[in-house]
Order: C-alpha cells, then structure tokens, then sequence
C-alpha cells in the first residue's frame, strides 16, 4: 500500500455506503409514497370503469385474439385515464396544497428526486390496474379462443400509455397546485385522448400516433385482420416510442426548476421530446397493407409479411368447408346458413371438391374509407366477411344473410352458369330461375339488396322465372340434387325452358 | 336582504372560492363553444356536451369544501341554507352557460339534455363530496361521464345500456332518465345541505 493509495479504499468504501444508503433510503421513500397514495384509493374505480365498460364490450366479441387484444388497447387507457390521471394530479398537488413546499425543500433529498418517487409510486399502482386487466383479458380469451396466441403488442401499448397519464397528470399538480387543476386536467386528458382519435384521417395520418389506435383507422380491430397474417406491430412500436418519449419529457420538464440539475432536466425533456416527434413523424408514415394493418416503412420487418401457417377447421359436410382455426367457432353458422346448397350442388360437374377460407383484401380509399373484398375467383375459394356474430352486435341471423348473398350465391352460380357457352353470354331464364331456387335469401335480405344482381344471377322479381324459381324452391336439396345431376349439362346448353322446371 | 345577510353570503362565496368557480364555469361554456366550430363525428357530436358537463359539475362538487371546519359549523346556523342556495345557484349557472354556448349550434341534446345531465352529474358530485371530501368530489362526475359516454357509445354498438340511472345515454325528453338524475341531484342538495363536505382529521384526503 503506499501512501497515495491508501486513502482511496475508505472513500471508496464511504462512496459505497453512500450510494447504498440512498437506494434504501429512495426504497423506503418510495414504500412509504405506495402506501399513502391516492390511486391506490382509485383502484376500485379504475376496476369498476372498466369491468361496466372495456370487459363488458370485450368479452361479447368473438373469443378471436385479435378482436379482443385491439379492443383491449381501444378502450382499456380510456377508462383507466380518469382514475389515473386524477390521482396523478391529487399526489403532483400535495406540497403545494398542503403549503408544505418551502418545508421539504429544507430537507436532504431534491425536489425532483422526491418527485419522482411520488411520481413512481403513482405509476406502480396504476400499472398494476392496467396489468389487473390486460391478465383478467388475456387468461379469459386464452381459455376460449379456438386458435392462436397472445398478442402482446395491443397490451405493451395500454402498459405504455400509463406512466404518459400519470406524468402528464402529475406534473399540472406539481406546477398548478390548487382544489380545481386535479379535476380540470383530467377533463382535458379525457377530451385530448378521447377525441385525438377523431382527428385521424387515412393511412397517413399523423393521429394515428394516439395509443387508443389499434390498427388502421378505418378498420379498427375486425375478425380479418391479422388472423392470416402475424400482426404487424410498426404503428405499436411507434406509439410505444411517442408515450415513451412524452413521459421522458415531461418528468424531465419538472427537475427544470431545480438550479442544480437543470441542464440535466433540460437534455432530458429534449431527448424525449425528439423521441416523441420522431414517432409521430414515423407515424406520418404509414400505409395500410393488404391485410388490413398499418405498415411504417421504417420500422417493418418484412418477415412479417409472410403468412401465418395452420390446419383449416373443416366441416363434416357433402362439400367440405374449411375456414381458419381463429374462424373454427363460426363454422356450424357457416354451414347451417349455406348447408342446402352444400348438399344441392355437392358431387354436380363443376362442383368444388371444398370451399376453403381466404383472407379479406383492405384497400384504403379516401379519407378513412377503407375498401373490403375477398381474394380468389374460384368456385373453391371464398372469404368471411368482417360481420361475424358478436362483432359490433352482429347477429347470427345477419351473419347467415351475408353468406346467402355472398357465399350461396357464389357457389350457385359457379355451379349452374358453369363455364359452357351459355356462360359467355346473359344466362337463361331457366338459369336465373335454378340459381334463385336453390339460395335461400334471409327475410332481412330486402330487393334493393339484391338490385344489381338482377338479370345477372337473379331473375327479376314477378317475372316468369321468378315464379319457376319458387317452385324450384320449394323442393327439398335431395331432390334439387338429383334434378340437376340429370338435367345440368342440358340447363347450361340452354335446352331447358321454364316449364321443364320442377 | 340586510347588510349583515349580504356579507355573509359574500364571505360564505368567497371562502368556498365562488369567483373561480364562476370564471371556471365560464371557461367551460366558452370552451364548448368553440368546441362545437369542429367538425365531429356522431359519437363526438353526442359525447361533447357530456364532457363539459361533467367537468362544470365536479367543479360546484369541489366549491363545497369549507376551509373552516369545526369552527364553521359550531356558529353557522344559515349554513344549510347557504350551502344550498351555492350549490343550486352555481347548478343553475352552468346550466344556463353551456346552453347560451350552443345558441345557435348543432348542440347534441339541446337544453333539456344539458339542464339533466348536468344536475345529476352534480348530485353525484355533491355525494360524493359529503362522502369522500370537496378535494376528492370530482372522482363521481368523472368516473360517470365515462360511464356515460360509453352509455352513448353503444346508441351504436349494441347490447344497447338502457337504464335511465345511465340518464346520459337517454334521449333528452326520456322521462325515467330526467326522474332518475333528479332524485341524484336532490339527494346531493340534501346531503351537502345537511351535513356539508366531509372533513377529513387527518388533511384533505388519501396523500
């Protein structure tokens, strides 16, 4: 040991003890702040704000984990926001409601760093409510969903956008302590998240950056997205980045004040600054892919783009129907609702082997109108529409009307206009009149549905084959069955009048 | 009126901060006016009105708090009565304020809904002040409007929620919904009236 060295080791040793004593001394600072803080007052209300709103809309939607992790991230930070907030602004208030400021700032720790704790402590407690929900979520879909795995980027965001409502919150009741701020703020976060939603225009918009956006804007969470392709987390990345950053700054924006720390404040409040606007700036970027989801160039990893590979659910039908496993719970509706003509036409020349999924194709238009269509012309191929039952209250009896005029049709038409040369031109009246005998319209698929379909694939109604059509109608799918096992090839040569109809 | 009676519900007004409460109420009919330039949507067309209104109730909420206490009850004997006449009073203000607001704007519900909604929110809030404290009152009007909104939120997106103790969500001449936010608005007058804001021994609520 020599003389220069010798004094270092019980610095060292003080430095140490020091440091060690001011992380116990911010632990005990902070257990004390968790225990004598005002959210943990709010949680019953953060639950209960919840459970009557988010859990009750989300658990009437199908058990399909995309629906349910998007809506979770759509309604989850709105009804945490009240609770969160105000508590927030009621623990950033109390020196100054209390006229306790000028007494603590005689004690040893800064005003920041005390802060901070009481900032931490607030988080804690909120962060646990939002986990609380996300996990009642979660398990509960987990239990129920036919297919699929968690998704966990709806859930990062709603985690994220926490300590953003506590930072925000806390820091108008540090600046503007007094009885009317803490509920004066929460309004205006109320108003500022609620409708920066509304703001959002397109694929392109800038307001896509608010963590209530799950996806893209015109589509919202829908049973098509990120069902056959893995879900795209670009725009969570950057709203993960924006709520980041925006917490960063504005804790930082609070040491400001503090003489000795405020370059320190300062280069903080910038870098998060920088970090929120640069995700808002990516944000700016997006596109709204094929698939319904939004893609940021910049943060998108093409790997992504590949779909999702899995075993079809299929029915036990006389032509197979095979849909998505996410799907596999709407397959008895799909067959009950198109079940006769499954039977009618199963086994006819022209007839698919099975009728199998695929994906919706979205295609943004203008402003935040969004165009949806189905991939695949075949007579096999054919795509679910987003209107599932339970899906903003679509009702089974809707769904079975959609895949009449979608799906039934479909399948009769291909079957009876076939690819014969009658095909090439209009069909024949003993075509129209087969082809409506055999789909069965829901009364809730009205004529003005069924326009354009007129004297396409759909007789007119009151004419002549519309009455031949009823009378096909009424005959059982057997029977339709083996009338046109023997008379298809002679329908489509168009050597079959309306009389010749059973 | 006496000279004696008019300074004591000017002192009584100036200890429960009636001045910025009244400015504040201001700012609130001022802001939904300027709310209502914007361009919205069906849900933002309804759900605005209730914002505003929600947020002039928690304020009336949090001027029922005395910073007197004991004190102030021991010799107050008009007290009831000024604690009503403010709370009714400032009720009334806020109700005609966002209603001059939307003169002449596409105000979703119009007057009725807003006299509604806001006496029942501030019953709620009048509640939960003689519950919980004037400095905590502002949690029930807040936490309802949310309710409130996703009452009006689901005019859209079924299973519709019906109740009229969801009065917001009622439409504006809805007699049930009008009856249900008036027995909460009565009920807040009376308690506030009675017993006054809690007062809370150890300061001014939970941290």
């Amino acid at each position: 040991m020599t003389a220069a060295s010798a004094p270092a080791a019980p610095r060292s040793a003080v430095a140490r003890r020091g440091a060690g004593s001011a992380v116990l001394g911010s632990g005990r600072l902070l257990r004390l702040e968790l225990r004598h803080n005002a959210m943990l007052w709010l949680l019953p209300v953060a639950f209960a704000l919840f459970f009557y709103n988010g859990y009750r809309e989300i658990m009437a939607l199908p058990p399909m984990w995309n629906l349910r992790a998007m809506t979770v991230q759509n309604r989850l930070l709105l009804d945490l926001l009240i609770p969160v907030t105000g508590a927030a602004a009621w623990m950033g208030s109390r020196e100054g409601r209390r006229g306790i400021t000028d007494l603590v700032a005689v004690t040893a720790r800064p005003r920041w760093s005390r802060q901070l704790v009481i900032w931490a402590a607030t988080t804690a407690w909120a962060e646990l409510a939002c986990l609380a929900c996300v996990a009642v979520v979660y398990l509960i879909t987990a239990r129920q969903a036919s297919w699929g795995g968690t998704l966990w980027w709806p859930a990062v965001v709603s985690v994220a956008g926490v300590p953003t409502l506590t930072a925000i919150g806390f820091a108008a009741g540090a600046w503007f302590p007094g009885r009317f701020v803490t509920p004066l703020v929460t309004v205006v976060m109320f108003f500022g998240v609620a409708y920066g939603t509304q703001a959002a225009s397109g694929d392109h918009s800038y307001w896509q950056i608010s963590p209530l956006t799950t996806g893209a804007v015109g589509i919202g969470a829908a049973p098509g997205v990120a069902s056959f392709y893995p879900y795209l987390p670009d725009l969570s990345i950057a709203q993960v980045m924006f709520t980041v950053g925006l917490t960063v700054a504005v804790l930082g924006a609070l040491g400001i004040p503090v003489a000795r720390m405020r370059w320190l404040a300062a280069v903080i409040t910038v870098t998060g600054l920088a970090t929120a606007g640069t995700a808002v700036a990516l944000a700016g970027t997006g596109r709204l892919d094929p698939h319904g989801m939004i893609v940021i160039p910049a943060l998108h990893d093409a790997a992504s783009d590949q779909p999702v590979r899995y075993t079809p659910a299929c029915s036990r039908t006389p032509i197979p129907v095979c849909v998505n496993p996410a799907y596999a719970g709407f397959l008895p509706a799909v067959t009950a609702a198109v079940g006769p003509e499954l039977t009618e036409f199963a086994g006819l020349p022209g007839a698919p082997a099975r009728l199998s999924q695929v994906p919706l194709v979205y295609r943004q238009v203008s402003g935040n109108g969004v165009t949806v269509g189905g991939i695949g012309t075949g007579p096999a191929a054919f795509a679910l529409p987003d209107q599932v039952p339970g899906w903003l209250g679509t009702t089974d009896a809707e769904f079975a009307a959609q895949l009449d005029e979608g799906l039934g049709l479909h399948l009769a038409s291909h079957v009876i206009l076939g690819d014969g040369p009658a095909s090439a031109g209009a069909p024949s009246q003993a075509e129209l009149a087969v082809i409506a005998g055999s789909v069965r319209f829901p009364p809730s698929v009205e004529s003005r549905d069924l326009g354009p379909l007129y004297g396409q694939v759909l007789p007119q109604p009151g004419s002549p084959a519309a009455l031949a059509a009823r009378r096909f109608a009424a005959l059982t799918p057997a029977a339709r069955h083996a009338w046109l096992a023997g008379h298809l090839t002679a329908l489509q040569a168009g050597r079959v009048s309306l009389e010749q109809l059973p | 009126m006496t000279a004696v009676a008019v300074r004591l519900v000017r002192l009584h007004a100036a200890s429960r901060r009636l001045p910025a409460a009244l400015a504040l109420l201001a700012a609130c009919a001022a802001g939904l006016r300027g709310m209502l330039y914007g361009h919205w949507d069906s849900y933002g067309a309804l759900q605005l009105p209730l914002i505003f209104e929600a947020a002039c109730a928690a304020i009336i909420a949090v001027t029922a708090g005395s910073p007197f206490g004991e004190p102030e009850r021991a010799t107050g004997r008009w007290l009831p009565y000024l604690r009503l006449g403010t709370a009714v009073t400032l009720t009334a203000l806020a109700s005609g304020a966002l209603a001059a607001a939307g003169t002449g704007m596409p105000l979703a519900g119009g007057f009725a809904d807003i006299v509604r909604n806001v006496a029942g929110l501030t019953g709620i809030g009048l509640l939960c002040a003689t519950l919980l404290g004037a400095p905590l009152a502002w949690t029930g009007p807040l936490a309802y409007m949310v309710a409130g909104a996703y009452g009006l939120y689901t005019d859209w997106h079924p299973p519709v929620l019906s109740t009229p103790w969801l009065w917001p969500a009622r439409p504006p001449h809805d007699a049930g919904g009008a009856l249900c936010a008036a027995v909460v608005f009565a009920a807040g007058l009376a308690a506030i009236a009675l017993r006054g804001a809690r007062e809370r021994p150890s300061g001014d609520g939970p941290g």
